[in-house]
């Protein structure tokens, strides 16, 4: 069938380069084609069994010859070793094929989740203050300069710092205090980490004056802007504040130092 | 063949653990890369950094 037809397909090349007025004689029936039946060229035809489609979308095609003589590349050489015998089913090399691409993809998201761990890292400590910054916020004190009954005010970090030195019945009196009394209820062992020495900031927690020291009701601390007492712990004890004075972060490095930061 | 089919099934074919060996793994790969790269600055900054004079500033 395909062999008879090879006239035909010869004939069109020829005919559509010099335009269609030749329709009518462009089929040349050989002898041997004798018994075909006419055929259209100009209307393909989709030979589906007994129905034959003359139109629509999927019959617009061009008629192309198969080039046979130009090779297929080899690609041997890009593709993977477990996909070159074409005999071995895909399932038994699938193991290997798919644990290469996996570990490469891990590989990659594991310097992926390290550089980002870095860049965060890196980011967030370049927020917080550098060490030396940290140096010069600290501020050292001779415990052996205050004298004991005294409260004495250091700056520190742009803020007032007392330092007081209790008396033994300062002590007495602070510890003897019960909490349940206090509006901001603290004991005292928990504001002083030696009980001589009690260390706050000089801020009331009012409205920010100042307090004057060893003024007031409770023997402590006394706010003249709205009258706030505070006691030689510092906790508020009549007046408007709403809360104890703030205790920094210091400690004793050794006998007769004080680091307040 | 073997290793790879039980690192295919057991890691690599749920993304959960994937994502968690890889979580895992870059701890390990971090300390080593970090303490890599810290050697090889030492080595090329020898002599220059303060560990290497210290000893002649200090008692």
């Amino acid at each position: 069938m395909l062999k008879n037809a090879t006239p035909f397909i010869k004939s069109v090349t020829q005919v559509v380069p010099n335009g269609l007025k030749t329709t009518t004689k462009c089929a040349i029936i050989s002898k041997k084609a004798k018994n075909l039946a006419p055929v259209n060229l100009f209307v393909p035809q989709i030979n589906l069994g007994k129905s034959a489609v003359s139109s629509g979308p999927a019959v617009s095609f061009q008629v192309r010859l198969a080039h046979t003589d130009i090779t297929v590349p080899d690609f041997s050489n890009y593709r993977r070793k477990e996909t070159l015998n074409p005999n071995q089913k895909s399932a038994e090399t699938l193991d290997a094929r798919q644990s290469y691409t996996y570990l490469i993809a891990g590989a990659g998201a594991l310097g992926a989740t390290y550089s980002a761990k870095s860049l965060v890292t890196y980011l967030l400590s370049s927020m917080s203050a550098s060490k030396d910054v940290l140096a010069l916020a600290k501020i050292e004190i001779k415990l052996s300069e205050i004298p004991e009954g005294k409260s004495v005010t250091f700056k520190w970090r742009g803020k007032p710092l007392f330092i007081r030195h209790r008396t033994a019945e300062e002590i007495a009196a602070e510890q003897a205090v019960a909490p349940s009394t206090l509006r901001d209820p603290q004991h005292d062992n928990d504001r002083v980490k030696r009980p001589e020495w009690l260390v706050v900031l000089g801020v009331c927690t009012h409205l920010g004056c100042v307090p004057i020291a060893n003024a007031g009701d409770f023997g402590g601390y006394y706010c003249p802007c709205h009258g706030s007492h505070y006691d030689a712990s510092g906790r508020i004890r009549k007046g408007p504040a709403p809360l104890n004075l703030e205790i920094p972060e210091y400690e004793f490095p050794e006998e007769g130092l004080l680091i307040v930061g | 063949m073997s290793i790879l089919s039980t690192l295919n099934n057991a890691i690599f074919k749920r993304t959960s653990t994937f994502a968690l060996v890889v979580v895992g793994s870059v701890f390990f790969f971090e300390r080593a890369f970090d303490v890599v790269a810290d050697s090889i600055f030492d080595k090329i900054n020898e002599g220059k950094l303060w560990k290497h004079i210290k000893h002649n500033y200090e008692k």
